[in-house]
């Protein structure tokens, strides 16, 4: 049971939910955006994190939006992963979100909830980050279109207190590309990753992206150039690709360090044997 | 099966209980909403092992609609169920990350919870204890200063003092000498896991008040009303007879509700507020760490066996985790002394069983009561053997399979009725899971599929008066009242034992009423229900009480059909005269009087009484261990058919097989069911569950989000067969049955993925980061 009094509202609008969330801050109090719920109840209950007030953007439009135009496949920030898994608009966001927790919890988050998670995994940012895509974001100053990379510093998506996302845009040309992607766990396939690797055909060449080796999602375009290093043998590739990682994988309950880099070289051999295949 | 002529024993009966719980019609403990109750939220540890140097309470009492605030200094008394160890809320040090050190009672529950979050603990930390062999040590700093001050509640408990071995269970027999002199080949090996959990659907919970009259009112989720009636008295000094526990259906238990925890705190919360009734109920992370968990074990086994594959000499070196306090800890270091060889003949054995503090959750009884863990030592070490000797592991087991006219390691003289048939076990195993000797194939894919297998045995640790007693009554209809205190934890005890009486009586299933609930006001006195023992001991009782019914339905009978009692037979709701069926007189006209045509009455009420004792228990010698602890084992044998990836050392259960001597099986759908849940949590167990600690004790997966269980997508599929040599003085020849489809799970599936990695691994959970770090050389 969440121990603490809250309040909550469910505005309709995204300029709605900042003048709230000005006002209640005006006020001194502590303001939470609200999704799907599952890290806010769990964490609330486990007494980890505290509110004063929770503004649930569901109820936004703009946040409920999934169609694709002719440019750009549009998905809003408050879909859940199962909508967008039953849709399947991007198969390898399908691919990828489908893996996370069971279905009941699918049914409630938001892939909005998923990019901003407080846990290190966000795996449902990989797609995004490969397909280089634009977050659609909510400021005092109207709605500002972003590149995610650019928001996505060093360890997770940095908005002012105040901001939110109200869609994710990605170019349609590129949510067909070949892809491939893999989820590893301690054991049941219902866990936390050990790694989660994504790697999509971005024209000539193989990007990809990984979570579950550091406290965050991770894409780096040294790696992909290795990767794509077609005159090297593929466990070659793969060595090298260890020696760029940045910094040390991590060691935790789930698996140590080790552990974490062997599946890491599995798993990309396993990915480049799926996808050059396709490519060549 | 047996092809007797019975009518419902041995019958696919529908449970009794299954539409209510398919339904969700079923009222647990915690579906009573009550008004006036009061709700107690506990502030817990969140160090493993420190003094307590101060608990503020001030924040928390300020919050409005607190009621009181304890602390172990309202009860600084320990209690236990064999070592009375432990205080029921942490007094002047804890032990454990997640022991209790405060109980607020509240109007609600949010205020409850929210007042124990703002009490502040001052800790002064002390060295942390892990692992129970280096516990044992003599220099290791001690977890219990006082061990050695502390009550023993039952007999057998060795402690010793100034360190941190709550049990020392030692088996002597034979002449090791002489075994190891004619062994021609030796294996040895060490073994490990740490301790894990029940994970019942339902979490504990308790509500608890005491009337003006001090009388105790207690309802709880527990696998023994009477236990809890047993243990208030003794601790609080209060009048059994004072004590009232009702528990309804329960749901799930796997031995976590056999110990004595919630009620304790409960009725110090409700002392604490004038008697007015409080409610505890466990969160999930409360259940999984601060109630009692699985515990964990690190052994060392040496068998030696002749060229031919003989066993010939076996020594075991066990030290059980049983985490903060002994609890039932202390017990399962004894069971796993008392059947250490597994089923097997050995004639010369040596084992020193610890029971061990170490700073984690405190442990207490889990399915299978410390045979999961010496099975795993045990059938791991046989495929070792088996490989040395170059003798398929099949046959090695039948060629040392124990039989009638053997001995135990507590030299407990075997018979064919207080022992199952283990060979036939082994033999019908063999063909079950089509085993050829050749276990390990290679898949087109590179997969490799390999059969593990492991014998198990086990007797029930029953005290030496466990007794059980059943009361019939009738009703005007002719039905009968089934009342006993057994309790519904899922097992589908409550079918089995109208299916035994439906029997006696020869009376249809639908005109028996088995009450769900037990109460310790109206029911007749049970041990708990644990052990795989209720079958046999409610079983026993109930056929006692049948037999008295009918003693009395033949006298009122016989005065109604003018003949003797002996002319006289009972069935189909009828008395009727044996030789003239056509003679009869309807129970209903006799249950509660039978009346004349002229009116007159005569007989009275018919009811049955009668109840079962365990016979012939004695206590073991403390240098030998020579002594009877159970009335008999229950064995099997069981296979693991797995498909393992070398590339990434992940694999997939793909079989699981049970062969159970189950000496008459009263309801063969519902013991399918019995074997194929405890495959499951034998497995989920092997696999993946177990806690894990920082090197401060403290849990770090102490929530279902981390603490890994087997998904129904990941179950493999089951095959269950049975054998029947009859238990002679069981109902029915019946012999227990609920706890052994876990028992050789781990040891069956380490055995088929030690084939398949070509590894031999000894640790549990057995996951693949486990076999990837064994099969590249590294070690812990």
């Amino acid at each position: 049971m969440i121990h603490f009094d809250f309040e909550y509202v469910k505005p309709s609008s995204a300029e709605e939910a900042l003048q709230l969330f000005e006002q209640f801050t005006a006020n001194g109090k502590k303001v939470m955006y609200y999704g799907g719920g599952t890290e806010f109840i769990s964490r609330a209950r486990m007494n980890e994190i505290m509110t004063d007030v929770v503004i649930d953007l569901k109820a936004i439009p703009a946040c409920n939006v999934l169609e694709e135009n002719t440019e750009e496949l549009v998905i809003g920030a408050t879909k859940t992963l199962t909508d967008l898994v039953e849709t399947n608009f991007f198969p390898l966001l399908s691919s990828v979100i489908r893996l996370i927790a069971t279905r009941t919890e699918r049914n409630k988050i938001t892939i909005g909830g998923n990019l901003m998670s407080n846990l290190p995994y966000k795996e449902g940012i990989l797609p995004f980050l490969l397909a280089d895509s634009k977050l659609a974001i909510a400021t005092k100053k109207g709605i500002k279109k972003e590149k995610i990379t650019t928001v996505f510093e060093e360890d997770k998506i940095r908005l002012k207190e105040e901001e939110f996302i109200v869609q994710i845009l990605t170019d349609k040309k590129v949510v067909n590309q070949a892809f491939f992607n893999e989820k590893k766990t301690k054991q049941s396939k219902v866990n936390y990753p050990i790694l989660t690797l994504a790697a999509l055909q971005m024209e000539e060449n193989i990007k990809v992206a990984f979570s579950g080796l550091y406290e965050f999602p991770f894409h780096s375009k040294e790696i992909d150039k290795q990767v794509n290093d077609h005159k090297t043998s593929f466990d070659k590739r793969v060595e090298k690709v260890i020696k760029l990682l940045p910094a040390s994988i991590i060691d935790d309950m789930h698996a140590s360090s080790k552990y974490r880099q062997f599946v890491l070289k599995s798993s990309l051999v396993k990915m480049l044997e799926n996808m050059e295949a396709v490519s060549s | 099966m047996n092809q007797k002529n019975f009518t419902y024993v041995g019958k696919d009966i529908q449970r009794v209980d299954i539409e209510d719980k398919a339904y969700g019609r079923v009222k647990y403990t915690d579906d009573v909403m009550e008004p006036g109750v009061l709700i107690a939220a506990l502030h817990t540890s969140t160090h493993a092992h420190a003094k307590i140097k101060n608990i503020n309470l001030e924040k928390a009492a300020q919050v409005s609609g607190v009621h009181a605030i304890i602390t172990g200094e309202d009860f600084p008394y320990p209690v236990g169920p064999m070592l009375a160890d432990r205080p029921p809320i942490a007094y002047e040090k804890v032990r454990y990350f997640g022991e209790p050190i405060a109980v607020v009672v509240a109007d609600k529950e949010h205020l409850a919870k929210y007042a124990a979050s703002l009490i502040e603990v001052q800790y002064e930390p002390l060295p942390i204890l892990q692992s129970p062999r280096e516990a044992a040590k003599k220099d290791a700093s001690l977890i219990h200063e006082h061990l050695g001050k502390y009550t023993t509640m039952v007999e057998g408990v060795h402690a010793i003092p100034k360190t941190n071995i709550a049990n020392l269970t030692k088996i002597r027999k034979g002449n090791m000498e002489k075994g190891w002199e004619e062994s021609d080949i030796t294996i040895e090996a060490n073994f490990s896991f740490g301790p894990a959990d029940h994970v019942a659907l339902e979490t504990r919970v308790v509500r608890a008040e005491i009337l003006h009259d001090g009388r105790v009112m207690i309802y709880s989720s527990t696998q023994g009303p009477f236990y809890v009636q047993k243990m208030l008295s003794e601790f609080f000094n209060i009048d059994a007879g004072k004590i009232s526990v009702q528990t309804p259906l329960v749901g799930g238990a796997f031995g976590g509700k056999g110990c004595v925890q919630l009620e304790f705190t409960a009725f110090l919360a409700s002392r604490a507020v004038g008697g007015r009734m409080v409610r505890l109920v466990n969160t999930r992370e409360e259940d999984l760490v601060t109630s009692p968990v699985h515990l964990g074990l690190e052994a060392t086994v040496k068998l030696g066996a002749t060229r031919a594959g003989k066993l010939t000499a076996a020594q075991y070196e066990y030290y059980f985790n049983t985490g903060a306090y002994s609890d039932m800890g202390a017990g399962m270091s004894k069971a796993g002394a008392v059947d250490c060889t597994g089923p097997f003949k050995i004639e010369n054995v040596h084992t020193d069983s610890h029971c061990v503090y170490t700073n984690q959750p405190y442990a207490t009884s889990f399915r299978g009561f410390g045979h999961p863990e010496l099975t795993f030592v045990m059938e791991r070490a046989m495929d070792q053997l088996a490989k040395k000797l170059k003798i398929d592991p099949l046959e090695l087991r039948l060629m040392n399979a124990i039989k009638p006219g053997d001995t135990t390691p507590t030299q407990v003289h075997l018979n064919a009725s207080n022992l199952g048939d283990v060979s036939a076990c082994l033999r019908k195993l063999k063909q079950l899971i089509n085993w050829t000797g050749e276990e390990r194939t290679i898949t087109r894919d590179g997969k490799i599929k390999t059969k593990g297998i492991s014998s198990f045995w086990k007797t029930s640790s029953t005290p030496p008066n466990a007794t059980a007693g059943t009361i019939l009554t009738f009703n005007t209809d002719g039905s009968v009242n089934l009342n006993c205190a057994a309790v519904e934890i899922g097992q589908g005890t409550k079918t089995v034992l109208t299916q035994i009486l439906a029997e006696k009586l020869q009376l249809d299933m639908k005109k028996i009423h088995i009450t769900v609930e037990v109460n310790t006001q109206y029911d007749p006195h049970q041990w708990k229900t644990v052990a795989s023992s209720t079958t046999y001991l409610a079983g026993r009782a109930v056929m006692a009480a049948a037999e008295d019914a009918i003693f009395q339905l033949k006298q009122v009978g016989a005065v109604a059909l003018k003949c003797l009692p002996a002319d006289l037979e009972v069935g189909n709701g009828l008395v009727y005269m044996k030789d003239s069926p056509e003679f009869y007189v309807k129970i209903k006209d006799l249950a509660t009087a039978y009346k004349y045509p002229n009116g007159n009455s005569v007989g009275g009420l018919i009811l049955g009484a009668g109840s079962h004792v365990v016979r012939h228990l004695t206590p073991l010698d403390p240098e030998t261990g020579f002594g009877k602890p159970g009335p008999q084992w229950t064995v099997g044998a069981q296979a693991v058919e797995i498909e393992y990836d070398p590339k990434d050392y992940t694999y997939k259960l793909l079989k699981a097989a049970t062969v159970l001597d189950a000496g008459q099986v009263i309801n063969p759908k519902a013991a399918i069911g019995q074997m194929r849940s405890g495959m499951y949590l034998g497995l989920s167990w092997a696999s993946r569950e177990q806690f894990m600690f920082d090197q401060d004790g403290v849990v770090l997966n102490p929530q279902l989000r981390s603490y890994d269980t087997i998904r129904a997508s990941e179950a493999p599929d089951y095959l269950v067969d049975f054998v029947e040599t009859p238990l002679v003085d069981g109902p029915y020849g019946a012999r227990g049955i609920g706890e052994y489809g876990v028992i050789g799970m781990a040891g069956a599936l380490s055995n088929s993925l030690s084939i398949a990695s070509q590894v031999s691994l000894h640790e549990l959970p057995l996951t693949p980061e486990y076999i990837w770090q064994t099969v590249n050389g590294g070690g812990k």
